[in-house]
């Protein structure tokens, strides 16, 4: 009897365990279809032959692109290239911090801004834009004063946290609130005493987001630092599985969390910083991907990081294909297509599917 | 495993809630500890398990001092099953039961056939061998606890600690997890309410008042009509049944 049951358990783990295998792998296959195939949209027409013989060209070195013009070259390889190569990124990044910040702070509608980071960023903008602070630091400067503020803006948010005793989720989102409304007041101020109107469209667009700043010189760090990241945390399952059942409960099965929330937080806070940097704020990615995968998947963190961080990707790729197909010659913000996608798909989840958005059903 | 504390002492914002209490545990012994809310029973045992760090005092486990062993070591040592296990997100019972196999788990470490065959059993133990798929949220609160009973069985300890976890089930659900805890045979601590269940169950019982041990003993001992008086400001009748050999007792209305 104890036997048939024993092995009832065991199809029960195998057949998670197979969908799980057989999901990633799907999700991967789209992921390389979608960066195959979303390569070849835009505004000029470029054959897919020539495109697959320039990426050949440049990676591995085949001949085969002497007929082909400077311009098309450079289109291919400076600005369809690495503009996809940061989509990827950005959305595997984001939909991990995502997974990750929602465990930290025992909170389901958290989001990987919600430390005050993208309040932050966009202070660091604003200034950089508005006021034209750190403009010694190069072409880049708003993106570098963003990262700047952003990354300090968590730092302080963690220390405040910490005083008086450990930080716990409450504290953490509590003073990532305090300090998120202290940044954006100071933002609204800046814009409301300027009378600089070009100004206000850029810091607009760049609130945004938009992947059109990509470069290879910033993807060489950027790509390796998301890649490792989104690794560490898979095999940080354990941990996150357990910061969701309370620092308490977590002391009984053998884990302080206290130290790993901290190194959490900090890696987190780098990635955004790097995210926000290239590619300005990209809100919902963080918010819907872990809960979808959830949906998918359950709680578990051992499958959840991985199909977050392929999802991200590739609802990326296809929002920046659509900002820039949508009007003819232009580009609207990718921020503006994730929420015009995302926010009907998050109430379709919320009133179609038996989902409790990680609380009861 | 045996318990020893001497003297604990623990004030929290100048609230004095533990005096000087001394409680000494033998391997292998049920424990009830009973007394009026804010007695101190959650707080004392809140120390024990390593959550309330700021005390004065001295907590043994088998002889060294608590502070001694790594939390990863006392996991391994004790599991406790508390009041209230809700979480905003939703697990699956197999993933709530498998954390508790976590404290043996090293950085990497992945979970084996071991693992699956202490979760089995462990689930088994509790009757919920059934239920390793569905969601934690879904259960109802009898068999919540079940789980994380069953969790705290997957960390194979040689004590379990029970913060009060009874407290809102049901007559039938409590018997039920006080009895799948008494076969056991581990060492048992549980702060308890319900002065029959005391009486059913324990090999000994410590009764707090204000912080302070005003009685040690067996339920006999320990569970009389001027003692529940003196703790509880309750009058009452305690009448040892003749066919099921048990304590039992009536409360009179104040």
């Amino acid at each position: 009897m104890s036997k048939v049951n024993i092995s009832n358990l065991k199809k029960i783990i195998l057949k998670e365990k197979t969908s799980y295998i057989i999901f990633s792998i799907t999700l991967l296959v789209i992921l390389v279809f979608s960066f195959l195939h979303s390569i070849t949209f835009g505004t000029v027409d470029i054959s897919v032959k020539e495109i697959y013989s320039i990426i050949a060209y440049n990676v591995i070195g085949i001949e085969g692109i002497d007929n082909l013009s400077r311009a098309i070259i450079d289109i291919v390889w400076i600005i369809r290239l690495p503009r996809l190569v940061l989509a990827i990124v950005v959305g595997a990044g984001l939909a991990t911090c995502g997974v990750v910040m929602q465990a930290i702070v025992k909170n389901p509608l958290a989001d990987p801004y919600i430390l005050g980071i993208s309040s932050g960023a966009s202070l660091g903008a604003t200034l950089a834009i508005m006021l034209g602070i750190g403009r010694k630091l190069g072409s880049n400067y708003v993106g570098i004063s963003a990262f700047g503020m952003a990354f300090i803006v968590s730092i302080v948010v963690i220390t405040l946290a910490n005083i008086k005793g450990k930080a716990n989720s409450t504290k953490l989102l509590l003073s990532g609130m305090a300090i998120s409304t202290l940044c954006s007041s100071f933002s609204s101020f800046i814009i409301y005493t300027s009378s600089n109107r070009e100004g206000m469209r850029d810091v607009a667009f760049w609130l945004m987001g938009s992947f059109s700043g990509a470069k290879w010189e910033n993807l060489i760090v950027v790509v390796p630092f998301v890649l490792l990241a989104t690794i560490f945390f898979t095999t940080q399952h354990r941990a996150l599985n357990l910061m969701l059942l309370g620092d308490d409960v977590s002391i009984t099965l053998g884990k302080n969390l206290h130290s790993y929330r901290q190194l959490y937080l900090l890696i987190t806070s780098i990635v955004i910083g790097f995210l926000v940097y290239n590619s300005g704020i990209i809100g919902f990615v963080g918010l819907i991907i872990p809960h979808i995968s959830r949906l998918l998947f359950g709680t578990d963190h051992k499958k959840i990081i991985l199909i977050s961080a392929l999802m991200g990707s590739i609802l990326l790729i296809w929002a920046d294909v659509i900002s820039r197909l949508i009007i003819k010659g232009s580009e609207i913000p990718v921020g503006i297509v994730i929420a015009l996608i995302g926010a009907p798909a998050f109430v379709y989840l919320m009133i179609n599917r038996n989902y409790g958005f990680g609380g009861e059903k | 495993m045996k318990l020893n504390v001497k003297k604990l002492d623990v004030s929290i914002n100048n609230n004095h809630i533990l005096k000087k209490v001394d409680i000494h545990i033998k391997n292998k012994e049920f424990i009830g500890i009973i007394g009026p809310n804010g007695s101190g029973k959650s707080t004392f045992l809140k120390c024990v398990y390593r959550v309330l760090k700021k005390y004065n005092g001295d907590i043994r486990l088998d002889g060294k001092d608590i502070s001694e062993y790594s939390v990863k070591k006392t996991a391994k040592m004790m599991s406790v099953v508390s009041q209230h296990n809700d979480s905003q997100f939703d697990f699956s019972v197999l993933d709530i039961v498998m954390l508790g196999r976590s404290p043996y788990k090293k950085f990497l470490e992945r979970d084996n056939k071991v693992d699956y065959d202490i979760v089995y059993e462990s689930l088994e133990k509790v009757g919920m061998k059934n239920f390793a798929d569905r969601s934690y949220l879904t259960l109802s609160g009898g068999e919540k606890q079940r789980i994380i009973l069953a969790r705290s069985l997957a960390q194979k300890t040689k004590c379990l600690i029970l913060d009060e976890p009874t407290n809102h089930l049901d007559i039938k659900h409590k018997l039920q997890i006080m009895g799948i805890v008494k076969k056991l045979d581990i060492t048992v601590i549980s702060a308890i309410h319900d002065l029959n269940t005391a009486a059913l169950y324990c090999d000994k019982i410590y009764a707090l008042k204000s912080g302070t041990v005003i009685a040690y003993g067996t339920p006999d001992e320990v569970l009389t009509e001027k003692l529940i008086r003196d703790l509880y400001g309750v009058n009452c009748k305690v009448v040892q049944d003749e066919d099921l050999g048990a304590l039992n007792i009536i409360y009179k209305p104040l």
